[in-house]
């Protein structure tokens, strides 16, 4: 089934901003932490909801392909275009000296609870089909 | 209508017997159910013409655009394409598994899945299929709607 279309790529772009940016604004007052790239950081947010819906909307093109390797690819494809994208942005305005490692480890653990998840859920699934499997054959 | 089940642990082959006065509507609404699962398919051994049981078939394959039935003694080649065999058997419990076959569903003995995400359809003649994640769905799907129809 596909999940994410046309029609509501824009509205699981938004809903995950808002989450995003809401669990960033509530870790911020919980530490009182000031933010000093505030718009910065914004604008990242929102360049990784609409990457991260993007690599999301693929899976349902690349599943006539082994997981292994597509996960790889997404992982590679989504970590060049975000050190592409601070390269670019290093142009116009300044990035924190750790730019590089912190979106590597911010896209890093989202795939990789994204593949714990999905690897729980398919084994989880044939389990369930096991059991129908032998409720048929006895 | 009435149904009555005997068990008989002396016989090789279960069957159903009808015993009928006049075939009313729900008789005849039984049998149109019960003919997908006993229907027959045609195909060529080398020269010779058979005729199949669809319940006698574990799968059916396409190899070198030829369409194979496969059960546990022979390999039936058939006319029919994959996508015909899913369009005019699937009752009978036949679902596409990959994009070259189509499996029995009452002929899977368990599944087990791969680190790729593929699962891997053990057949009770102990054959292996393997069945693409573009096709879990469906399968899943088939399946939970089999189990739906025997718990009625």
């Amino acid at each position: 089934m596909k999940l994410i279309t046309k029609h509501n790529f824009f509205y699981i772009v938004c809903v995950s901003f808002t989450l995003i940016t809401t669990g960033k604004l509530l870790l911020e007052r919980i530490d009182g932490f000031t933010d000093r790239y505030y718009s910065e950081n914004i604008f990242t947010i929102l360049a990784i909801s609409i990457l991260g819906t993007l690599v999301l909307a693929t899976h349902y093109y690349l599943r006539r392909f082994p997981f292994i390797p597509v996960f790889i690819g997404q992982y590679l494809v989504t970590i060049g275009i975000v050190c592409l994208a601070i390269r670019i942005g290093q142009e116009f305005t300044d990035f924190a000296p750790t730019a590089y490692k912190d979106m590597i480890i911010s896209v890093t653990i989202p795939f990789v609870i994204g593949a714990i998840v999905y690897y729980v859920a398919f084994f989880h699934e044939i389990k369930k089909a096991n059991k129908l499997l032998e409720n048929m054959n006895h | 209508m009435k149904l009555i089940k005997t068990k008989d642990e002396t016989l090789e082959e279960n069957f159903l017997e009808l015993h009928y006065n006049t075939i009313d509507a729900e008789t005849t609404a039984v049998l149109d159910r019960l003919k997908s699962s006993f229907g027959y398919i045609e195909g060529t051994i080398g020269e010779r013409k058979t005729t199949v049981a669809l319940s006698d078939i574990f799968y059916f394959e396409t190899v070198d655009r030829k369409t194979f039935a496969y059960t546990d003694e022979a390999c039936v080649e058939v006319k029919e394409a994959l996508r015909d065999i899913i369009g005019n058997h699937a009752d009978a419990g036949f679902i596409r598994v990959s994009k070259s076959s189509v499996v029995n569903i009452y002929k899977v003995k368990k599944l087990e899945g791969d680190m790729n995400m593929r699962v891997i359809i053990y057949l009770k003649n102990d054959e292996k299929l393997i069945m693409n994640r573009s096709y879990r769905d469906e399968f899943y799907e088939a399946l939970k709607k089999l189990q739906g129809g025997n718990g009625q």
